[in-house]
């Protein structure tokens, strides 16, 4: 059995003042082991921000708990959280968020230079990183220079470079076009199956989540149901569908 | 709605974002009202008309300076609203206004804060006047009793030229609106796109800079025999300063810094990437900011030297003044006693002196600058006097055709080589060895150029003039100086011709007291001037920091530390501040160089204490600028990143 990355023990998220209290999250369990490729699918209002929220360290849960690196992050520090952050939480976001002030290289290797990493090894890890994604001959570019798919590996590329233990990933084709997203997505399997990251996904695309290995089904603030992928990805994206279908409309208005 | 009430809206809701810059132009106005009103006031009359005229003069000039300042200050904040607020009233443009209407709302607006700024800095402006002129006149050494009533006419210029200079800008905002795109409007404060600039561009520019600076500091110190053309450098000087300034921060500066950010060894260590990243950037955006604010400095401190050079002249021509008393010119030598006598019956003599000299005819002199009136005077008489009177007296003995000069104090000199200065004196050439401002001759030093010459040189030289011996006292009871007067004027009718005549000098006299208000003018405008960059520097970077929220969500959303964010904003603004002090600091060596060998003044610690004062207002708006920068960009609390999704 692989190692835990992260535990999440009876999660609850309540928005509102207590008459009017409404139910993000329903006590969710869920369990992420090292090298799981993980998407998180669930129709609008089902919780799924919610829950990458909480798990990513930028919102607090109401009750429950969700332990990483063997500790329950909702309950340390602020300074603690941050460097929870910086060295075992790597970002994918939907819309890139590279910073236009600087190069796709430098964009990358920032995290690692802040982190008080020699220039030497920033620079070995970006060409490395890089190099992977297709982007070697970008990286003096900046990111007006670049296409969306472009920025969107860069951006990936950047999440990886501090080796995390976990990267979320929020919508990370959201913004692609096809041929840019299935880039993208080939290239998060490639890390994963060569055992580079544990990644958690969330998306409302069932295309994007047949990349994962397992998709969990998130409706009204509780796991519905999980899928684990079997043999194809073709035929894992099938079973998605299905499944999608039988849950009802609301899923598919989205 | 109507556009007037939604601007007035608009207005009440933006107050408090844009009070930095309500505040910034109401200082302004009130310096301007402060200058006008010392115009208009009664309270400089007491130094006579003279004083009054010459005092009215400076602050004439010293208005001006603040009406291109305050031309310049409103331009750049109504430069920083209309970028703010460009985006912002873009979205009217989907509630189908045309671009007249909302250049309309935007000219409200703008109104409403500039009649804001107008009522508040008139407002504090007569609130601090009396205090204003109270520290003005105090600082000048001038004893006035202040009164504190003040006119309409101050307010109506003060307004009057106030309202002309921000309507302009208002109209100027109104067109740019008018003639702007949808789209330009909408992406109003996303023009960030071109971080870099081409390597070549700066390179050509860097050399330039350095070239054109290079050269201003190098005519600003030079020396040169000919007034006119001193002047001419001096002016070139200004100039090629300014542009070089400019192009410093076009070119050398950010080459330097794109240079460093290409350089991934030095950038990637140290938590460098993001801090150098930011000022590659900013140079771009902000570097006529930096070099507008690193002239003002640069004249701010120019000025206070200005003042203090000003002031030690002026207390040294006082002494000059002063050496005598009473000046006795004659034909006949040994009068000495019979003067004496005079005087003594009114009060006791401090110190004398006895002199013989040779007063020369102009057309016998041919020197390089023209006074008009020469004289000659024998070493060893004026070693005597020196000695009698107890002044200094290090001069070298002038060998046969050489001659020392003992000059007088002017408040500028032009000429500012002195060594191979030739004169000829009846015909003859004599080398000018040396020169003193001591002033052993008084009152009559300041008067006609005097030529100390050899012993036997003078008694060659006396067939070519007339030789008159001077009889110097300066009397102890200052108050007997009425009485002493009057029994001089007697004995010269009583006797004949064996006077020449008398120079009196009046103690009580002061005619140059309005240097002395210049003195203040130039201290108060040295304050200005560093409260003006501060305040422009930090106007600048709290417009920034609203530009970089976003940036610093993306790095927060990554994990980055509020520490090291925190360090790294310190960094990029102490670049941002730094660079224009380092840059005047190098440049005020040179100005107040400059303006030493005119007024030949050491300005030295003058120099050294203005920069430090620049630096501590600096530090100041630096500390102000980083806190309010944190906030504004949220890397301040300590709180969670709720703001995550849009």
């Amino acid at each position: 059995m692989n190692n835990k990355v992260v535990e999440v023990k009876n999660l609850v998220k309540n928005y509102g003042a207590k008459d009017f209290q409404t139910k993000a999250l329903k006590g969710i369990e869920l369990t992420i082991y090292q090298n799981d490729f993980i998407a998180i699918m669930g129709p609008s209002g089902s919780g799924k921000t919610t829950l990458l929220n909480i798990l990513s360290t930028i919102d607090k849960p109401s009750l429950g708990a969700v332990i990483l690196d063997n500790m329950d992050i909702t309950r340390i520090s602020n300074r603690e959280l941050s460097k929870l952050r910086r060295d075992k939480i790597g970002f994918i976001f939907q819309d890139y968020n590279l910073l236009d002030t600087m190069t796709l290289q430098d964009n990358i290797a920032l995290p690692l230079s802040l982190s008080g990493v020699s220039p030497k090894a920033c620079i070995k890890r970006t060409q490395e990183l890089s190099g992977m994604f297709g982007l070697t001959e970008h990286l003096k570019k900046y990111p007006y220079q670049l296409s969306g798919g472009q920025k969107q590996r860069g951006a990936a590329c950047r999440a990886l470079i501090t080796n995390p233990e976990i990267i979320f990933a929020d919508e990370p084709t959201g913004a692609l076009d096809s041929k840019s997203g299935r880039e993208l997505l080939e290239c998060l399997k490639k890390i994963n199956e060569e055992g580079r990251a544990t990644i958690l996904m969330v998306t409302h695309d069932p295309f994007c989540a047949s990349y994962a290995k397992d998709v969990y089904i998130l409706s009204d603030g509780m796991i519905k149901c999980r899928v684990s992928k079997g043999g194809e990805r073709k035929e894992f994206y099938d079973r998605i569908m299905d499944v999608q279908t039988s849950m009802g409309g609301d899923f598919l208005c989205e | 709605m109507r556009m007037t009430k939604l601007a007035l809206l608009n207005f009440k809701n933006s107050f408090g974002n844009y009070l930095s810059l309500v505040v910034s132009m109401a200082f302004t106005i009130l310096i301007f009202f402060h200058f006008q009103n010392i115009v208009y006031s009664d309270s400089l009359a007491v130094l006579g008309d003279k004083n009054k005229n010459y005092t009215d003069i400076v602050v004439h000039v010293t208005s001006f300076v603040l009406v291109c300042f305050m031309f310049f200050f409103i331009w750049y904040a109504t430069n920083v609203f209309l970028t703010k607020r460009k985006k912002e009233i873009g979205t009217y443009v989907f509630m189908g206004l045309s671009n007249q209407k909302i250049g309309k709302l935007y000219a409200i607006e703008t109104a409403l804060i500039g009649a804001s700024a107008l009522v508040f800095g008139i407002l504090s402006g007569m609130l601090t006047a009396g205090l204003f002129q109270m520290i003005l006149l105090a600082l000048s050494d001038i004893a006035v009793e202040i009164d504190f009533h003040f006119g309409l006419r101050p307010v109506l210029i003060t307004t009057g030229m106030y309202l002309t200079v921000y309507l302009v800008f208002v109209l100027k905002g109104y067109v740019n609106i008018v003639r702007s795109s949808v789209l330009s409007m909408l992406s109003g404060a996303k023009q960030n796109e071109y971080v870099k600039q081409k390597t070549r561009v700066l390179f050509l520019k860097a050399i330039a800079g350095t070239g054109v600076l290079g050269t201003g500091f190098y005519l600003a110190v030079r020396e040169s025999d000919d007034g006119f053309n001193v002047f001419g450098n001096l002016f070139l000087a200004v100039v090629l300063v300014v542009i070089g300034v400019y192009l410093l921060f076009g070119g050398l500066i950010p080459f330097i810094f794109q240079g460093l950010a290409g350089n991934k060894r030095f950038l990637y260590g140290k938590g460098r990437c993001l801090w150098i990243n930011s000022v590659v950037f900013r140079l771009k955006k902000n570097y006529r900011t930096y070099a507008m604010v690193c002239i003002l400095t640069l004249c701010s401190v120019t000025a206070l030297a200005t003042g203090f050079s000003m002031k030690q002249r002026y207390d040294n021509i006082r002494i000059f003044e002063s050496v005598y008393t009473f000046q006795v010119l004659s034909h006949q030598r040994g009068l000495d006693e019979k003067i004496r006598g005079i005087i003594e019956e009114d009060t006791k003599i401090a110190y004398s002196s006895e002199i013989p000299i040779i007063a020369l005819r102009g057309d016998t002199v041919v020197a390089n600058e023209n006074y008009g009136t020469y004289a000659l005077a024998a070493y060893s008489d004026l070693k005597k006097l020196a000695g009698d009177v107890g002044l200094a007296f290090t001069l070298k003995e002038p060998q046969s055709g050489q001659v020392v000069r003992a000059s007088h104090l002017s408040l500028f000199t032009l000429i500012t080589d002195r060594s191979h200065i030739s004169v000829t004196i009846g015909g003859k050439a004599y080398q000018q060895i040396e020169e003193t401002n001591i002033p052993y001759m008084g009152y009559l030093q300041d008067k006609i150029s005097f030529y100390v010459v050899k012993d036997e040189e003078f008694e060659e030289l006396a067939s070519i003039g007339e030789k008159v011996y001077t009889y110097n006292y300066r009397i102890e009871d200052l108050s007997a100086f009425g009485a002493v007067k009057e029994s001089l004027r007697e004995l010269m009718a009583d006797s004949g011709d064996a006077f020449i005549g008398t120079v009196s000098m009046d103690p009580s006299k002061d005619t140059m007291e309005w240097i002395k208000i210049s003195y203040s003018l130039c201290i108060f405008m040295f304050m200005v001037f560093i409260l003006a960059s501060g305040s422009i520097m930090f106007m600048k970077l709290y417009n920034d920091s609203f530009e970089e929220q976003e940036r610093y969500l993306v790095l927060r959303k990554m994990g980055m530390s509020d520490k090291v964010l925190q360090k790294s904003i310190a960094n990029e603004l102490g670049v941002a501040y730094a660079l224009p002090f380092v840059v005047m600091g190098i440049s005020s060596y040179f100005s107040v160089h400059a303006l030493e060998l005119m007024m030949q003044a050491d300005l030295r610690i003058i120099n050294v204490v203005s920069v430090l004062a620049v630096l501590a207002i600096f530090l100041l708006c630096y500390f102000l600028s980083v806190s309010v920068y944190r906030k504004n960009v949220g890397v301040w609390e300590d709180r969670r990143l709720n703001c995550y999704h849009k």
